[in-house]
């Protein structure tokens, strides 16, 4: 379930880097932005839950594009490096942003809370069941513009070979519009369904940044599937490590995951780009 | 004009003493480093306007025997590195001769280093045991009752209140495996016993296999000791999985928008215990009116304390240095002087050449020579409907 939520975020990450060439480190931040506007549309609007999730995606992915414009498109020509810590200070920014709007204080969804349903020895929350189903539905939406319509198949054409796709007379900036868009508006509905399981706060996508991370180089940096993997492995693993190692170290699972596979398979499971 | 080697002399001689004769009228510098943002973000913001208000309310009345007081802010970020930062800035750049306020104890215990070595007074709200065992020589005064005190009368609630078996869920903290280990003698002394501890890592999103873990136990009563971000997912996660047994929670952690942002069915019935101010006090009458509000939290009160007593402290010395605010802090803040609630109050006693002894907001603001204080009223309140209702206070 945990791992169905990352996946969202991560596969956000993920085409964002598979296109742009870069680490995106403000996923985090637009996270929170798309959990409080999904927040906003819930509690002060008053809709329900899938539109206000819809509506998490829409103004992460505007507010994730705006951001790019203006603070990272600039800095692309400067290489990868650049523009990965320049992605860190806007994330803080934003976040800062956030704070300066809404203040500290959590804040829950107008929703009912249920007890879990039980059998054989296992327990599973219908909230998080729903959560999760959201996540396979934005994934299924996610494949189906990827394989199925025009500026789908010009953002995989971008990722798979940019200087082939320039030939062929593809906008790269255009397209690295639509990359943000669809990306970073993942990361807002991700964000908003790790909210509706918790809470929101300015901290909400920051507390997630490290598992979407770990999700994205353990299924390989800018592969969509592998995002999905990564994140289930993360997901799963974070849980299983309680059996062996003190609450605290739970945290330390991404930063294992991400030693493992840096060393043994630096392009990821599902990755080609090792370089 | 030129300079000459003469003159260049005559005004590097003369330097020193410039500036010793502008000191006189120097402000006193005072470092409110508060938890504007991260998880004690809810308080920092309120403690700062009480410290500047309380600043500002003894400048109206002519400063301290003239000399005004001058506050300077840095955000901790509920954060040991933002907080050794902020430190850094307030004790090198601004030169302040105290720093009131740090809240998280992870802060205090980072933070604390810098003020001893620099001989600059640290004034705190941390409750952890560890703070005033550290070798600060008399420069940490801490209005918050620590640890033990803290744990001591929680958990004496609590076997009061029946409770046989009790298992904590606690945050990373300085002080998680200080209050267990009270809580184990306690509940033993009381006839139950405290059945384990989970430390968790607060950022976490989720904390399911923590709860299952704890509940597999079997506890009839939680102790969370939570932060109010990680209380709030506690709380919903306990009542998914359909735990109904007794939970007690610091009440830092059970703010109220903790309480109205989660609905009433996972708040009922928690109970929650917090230091309380003194209710009866002027000095709280104050804070209540500085913030406009019936229950202004205790960390606030506590500040609007660590000013007034640094003001007594630099009048009763004459001077303003951490070093002097060091060495007449308890000959104003207890002893056999007349009871004063407010530092406008008490400096027109020391005027007179009369001792004074504070008694502020937060309570009696008396020390032992370690800097804990001696003695404080203690809150149990029980949740009903979202809201907070007083069970006892002693």
């Amino acid at each position: 379930m945990e791992g169905a939520v990352l996946a969202v975020p991560a596969i956000g990450f993920n085409a964002v880097y598979a296109v742009l060439r870069f680490a995106n480190f403000a996923v985090a931040s637009i996270a929170t932005i798309g959990a409080f506007a999904g927040w906003t549309a819930n509690t002060a609007l008053g809709w329900p839950i899938v539109p206000s999730l819809i509506a998490a995606f829409a103004v992460a992915g505007v507010a994730g594009v705006v951001a790019d414009e203006a603070a990272l498109r600039p800095l692309r020509s400067s290489g990868a490096l650049t523009t990965t810590i320049a992605s860190v200070a806007l994330g803080i920014i934003l976040e800062n942003a956030v704070r300066f709007v809404f203040g500290n204080d959590p804040r829950g969804f107008d929703l009912a809370v249920h007890r879990d349903w039980r059998g054989f020895g296992l327990h599973a929350g219908p909230q998080q069941v729903q959560d999760a189903i959201a996540a396979i539905v934005a994934m299924a939406a996610l494949f189906c513009f990827l394989a199925f319509t025009r500026a789908g198949k010009t953002m995989r054409a971008v990722a798979d070979n940019p200087m082939l796709a320039s030939l062929k007379g593809i906008d790269a900036v255009r397209i690295g519009r639509i990359a943000n868009f669809v990306g970073l508006g993942l990361a807002g509905f991700g964000g908003m369904l790790v909210a509706l399981d918790t809470q929101v706060d300015p901290l909400t996508g920051f507390r997630v940044l490290l598992s979407i991370f770990a999700a994205a180089v353990v299924g390989g940096l800018g592969s969509v599937p592998g995002a999905v993997m990564g994140a289930f492995l993360i997901g799963i693993g974070e849980e299983m490590s309680l059996l062996v190692l003190p609450a605290t170290y739970r945290g330390a699972v991404g930063f294992l995951a991400i030693l493992l596979m840096l060393s043994f398979r630096p392009a990821g499971l599902l990755g080609q780009r090792a370089s | 004009m030129v300079i000459t080697r003469r003159t260049a002399l005559a005004v590097g001689l003369a330097a020193p003493f410039i500036r010793f004769a502008r000191a006189a009228d120097e402000p006193l510098r005072i470092g409110a480093l508060c938890p504007l943002t991260g998880a004690g973000g809810q308080y920092g913001p309120s403690m700062v306007k009480v410290i500047q208000a309380a600043a500002d309310e003894i400048n109206q009345a002519g400063g301290i025997g003239g000399r005004q007081i001058a506050v300077t802010v840095a955000d901790t970020q509920t954060n040991p590195d933002a907080g050794v930062a902020g430190a850094h800035k307030l004790i090198d750049v601004d030169r302040v001769s105290a720093v009131v306020g740090t809240w998280a104890s992870a802060v205090t215990t980072a933070v604390a280093p810098l003020c001893w070595e620099a001989k600059v007074m640290l004034f705190t709200v941390s409750g952890a045991d560890s703070i005033t065992k550290l070798p600060h020589q008399g420069y940490i005064i801490r209005t918050q009752p620590n640890t033990r005190l803290q744990m001591t009368r929680a958990t004496q609630f609590l076997i009061d209140n029946k409770a046989k078996r009790v298992f904590a869920l606690a945050a990373q903290t300085p002080f998680a495996v200080d209050s267990y280990t009270r809580i184990s003698e306690v509940m033993k002394a009381g006839g139950g016993e405290a059945i384990g501890q989970i430390i968790y890592d607060p950022k976490q999103t989720s904390f399911r296999s923590e709860i299952d873990r704890a509940l597999g136990e079997k506890p009839d009563t939680l102790f969370l000791n939570a932060y109010a971000p990680d209380l709030a997912v506690l709380l919903r996660e306990l009542y998914q999985a359909g735990y109904d047994g007794h939970r007690l929670t610091p009440g830092y952690a059970a703010t109220p928008t903790v309480l109205s942002s989660l609905q009433p069915e996972l708040t009922s019935g928690l109970w929650s215990f917090a230091p309380s101010p003194d209710l009866d006090s002027p000095a709280y009458a104050t804070v209540r009116k500085i913030l406009g509000t019936q229950n202004p939290d205790p960390y606030s009160c506590q500040v609007y304390d660590h000013v007034n007593m640094i003001a007594l402290a630099v009048a009763k010395s004459g001077q303003t240095t951490g070093m002097a605010i060091h060495d007449s802090i308890r000959k104003v803040s207890q002893g056999s002087g007349r009871e004063v609630h407010g530092a406008t109050e008490g400096m027109k006693l020391l005027a007179a050449g009369t001792g004074v002894n504070y008694s502020g907001a937060s309570g009696p603001c008396d020390f032992t020579p370690e800097g804990d204080i001696i003695s404080c009223k203690f809150r149990f309140d029980e949740v009903e409907g979202g809201q907070p209702k007083l069970l006892s206070l002693s």
